[in-house]
């Protein structure tokens, strides 16, 4: 058991694992907003960095780890519903490139406001648990109680936001004002708060996403989540937009083709495995791997 | 009155020909009386110029959103460079026609998977590919020159032309106002193109295509051709403009094109006026003294402009112009003139049948 987990093989399921439980969440926050706004929020990745370097600040004046990921994921809902009460409601029913455009802008006030508060240095959230991986007989196992930790916290996320969704009177109304807002606003569903609480709940998923990547070696810095943000586009892209388990299985995915592509092809080659992934992906299955078949209305 | 408006019909590309020629003699007159430092930011400005004019078309008339086009330029100013770093005898010209091509090329191998998309996965799609241009560029170093860049020669100057300048600086000021000059004639050429190719037979079929596509469909358009031609189009466009960048600046170097560049490229569009011609230029002028309005910004802030803000203020200036124009004015400066005009036809069409009335 123990050779097997250190084998060659294992590594790279461990990598693509770790990487791709992050993919997971920022792909997840993504598809929340989406099925609520259709709006596809390309500033996500930049608000959860904004909120996180809050999360820093607070560190940095003697608060623990735990106090730095809820604030920081405060900061963030916080950040999400304002987004959407000022940007992004005067845009609907507007054509679908204004969203865009709008939230694309954001992005770059918000990297230039980020870098000229906190400068563009890396800072480094000290991390929580070990990150010193586990030996069998001499050779590595890739896993760390930090790798732990990481997977464990993304995948409580996940279960706690199906379980909003799912058995909670709240997660009924946001999937009611989603699905049909004209028969939810009749029956009693205030729509509009729903949408902003959709976003909210995005922008925190988001957060956390941001205190995993920031904690420990990566670090944090203004530009830092904008390759993250294309694999969780990428990712909730693969899963069709629309599912959130698409969206997680989608994440993962692209973290295990990542990882093996740079372990068997060609390290340099690894910046473009999003890329094939989502073009193979969208020539098999346009739609998504997870989405039943929908005709576009004319 | 029929008659004369199939006269306008036919005369039309002489009448683009000679507006296209005057502007640029005028833009090439205004870089005689510029100092050489505007000359080198008149330079630039005309190269992003010929990018927007593409990503314009891409987006304003065939309706597809894209973020790659910062990807394409990229290509193009890789191409040029690689070429004219082991090619050095090269006449320009052939350097330009190379990077227009693998531009165009990038643009097919990229409008394969894209045109069956829309909206927000193309604009995503997009991005990912413009994402992985930096680090690709990074990696594959003996080609690209990694992290350094490539180094090119710069552009010399025909003797001829540094007789017109005196004083110390003789050949410093010609080589800037060469390099300027030389950027807006291959500037004014593709803004010739590109007019043309929005009033052709194809530019039609692309509105089209972007407005009501069963419509397209049904009088016989191939919707996935056309999708495809416009990436095309708008990707060579970018790849020239990138060209020419790297031949004004003689080096190409990954952090030239980094994602903020797409950002850039969008609110410059935005800004000018989408889907418009005279919106790209418009555009080309605002990148040019971009340097100049956030000094001037700063100034009047009061925001020290060696502070960590002050070197940010460019990336809030122009995310917050994005924002407003796209709330408020989503048809840029382009748009608030010809709504002025229509505004004044309206008012005199309405004059006139009031008159008529009477």
């Amino acid at each position: 058991m123990g050779a097997f987990l250190a084998s060659n093989f294992m590594h790279n399921i461990f990598g693509g694992l770790a990487q791709g439980v992050i993919y997971s969440l920022v792909a997840l926050s993504l598809v929340i907003i989406w099925q609520s706004t259709h709006v596809l929020n390309f500033a996500q990745g930049a608000m959860a960095m904004f909120a996180t370097y809050v999360g820093l600040t607070e560190i940095g004046r003697g608060v623990g780890y735990w106090w730095c990921v809820i604030i920081s994921v405060v900061v963030g809902m916080a950040f999400g519903g304002i987004t959407e009460r000022v940007l992004i409601r005067p845009l609907y029913g507007k054509p679908e490139i204004n969203p865009i455009v709008v939230m694309v802008g954001f992005l770059g006030v918000i990297e230039a406001v980020t870098a000229g508060i906190w400068t563009s240095t890396t800072r480094n959230i000290p991390a929580p648990f070990s990150q010193i991986y586990y030996q069998y007989r001499g050779r590595l196992i890739l896993l760390s109680p930090f790798v732990i930790f990481q997977i464990a916290l993304a995948i409580g996320i996940m279960l706690f936001v199906a379980a909003l969704f799912r058995y909670t009177k709240l997660g009924l109304q946001l999937r009611a004002a989603a699905l049909a807002p004209e028969v939810a606003r009749l029956l009693g569903v205030r729509v509009h708060r729903m949408l902003t609480i959709g976003w909210m709940l995005s922008a925190g998923v988001g957060a956390v996403a941001a205190v995993i990547i920031a904690s420990g070696n990566f670090g944090l810095f203004p530009t830092d989540m904008d390759g993250v943000f294309v694999a969780g586009f990428i990712a909730a892209a693969v899963g069709g937009l629309e599912s959130p388990m698409g969206a997680i299985a989608g994440g993962l995915l692209l973290g295990l083709v990542e990882q093996f592509i740079l372990a068997y092809w060609s390290p340099s080659v690894a910046p473009l495995s999003g890329v094939i992934l989502l073009v193979v992906a969208l020539m098999v299955r346009p739609q998504g791997i997870f989405t039943r078949s929908v005709n576009r209305r004319v | 009155m029929n008659f004369l408006k199939s006269l306008r019909v036919q005369e039309t590309t002489r009448a683009r020909l000679l507006s296209v020629s005057v502007l640029t003699i005028v833009a090439l007159a205004i870089s005689f009386l510029l100092p050489p430092v505007a000359d080198s930011q008149m330079a630039g400005g005309a190269a992003i110029t010929i990018v927007i004019l593409g990503l314009s078309w891409l987006i304003g008339w065939s309706g597809q959103i894209s973020l790659g086009n910062s990807g394409f330029m990229a290509v193009g100013a890789y191409a040029a460079g690689i070429w004219a770093h082991h090619h050095a005898t090269t006449p320009l010209i052939f350097t330009f026609l190379l990077a227009t091509v693998a531009g165009a090329l990038s643009g097919l191998i990229i409008a394969i998977p894209s045109t069956r998309l829309r909206g927000p996965y193309l604009a995503g799609m997009t991005l990912a590919f413009s994402a992985a241009i930096t680090p690709l560029a990074q990696n594959f170093t003996s080609v690209t020159g990694g992290e350094g860049g490539l180094f090119l020669n710069s552009l010399s100057t025909p003797s001829w032309f540094v007789h017109f300048f005196s004083g110390p600086n003789a050949t410093i000021d010609a080589n800037a106002q060469w390099t300027a000059d030389l950027a807006v004639l291959v500037a004014g050429i593709s803004f010739f193109l590109m007019a043309n190719l929005f009033h052709s037979r194809t530019g039609r079929a692309m509105r089209l295509v972007r407005d009501n596509d069963v419509a397209a469909e049904l009088v016989g358009i191939n919707l996935g051709r056309t999708r495809t031609l416009a990436f095309v189009v708008a990707a060579s466009f970018a790849g020239l403009g990138g060209a020419l960048y790297t031949v004004i600046n003689a080096t190409v170097t990954p952090q030239t094109f980094p994602l903020t560049l797409s950002i850039t490229l969008l609110t410059l569009m935005v800004l000018g006026g989408i889907g418009t011609l005279s919106g790209a230029v418009i555009g080309g002028i605002i990148y040019a003294f971009s340097a100049n309005l956030v000094d001037h910004i700063n100034a009047l802030t009061g925001v020290n402009p060696t502070s960590n803000l002050g070197a940010n203020m460019q990336g809030i200036i122009f995310g917050a112009l994005l924002i407003l124009t796209m709330i408020f004015a989503p048809r840029g400066i382009a748009g608030m003139g010809a709504a002025v005009q229509r505004l004044r036809k309206t008012r005199r069409s309405a004059l006139a049948s009031s008159s008529a009335v009477d």
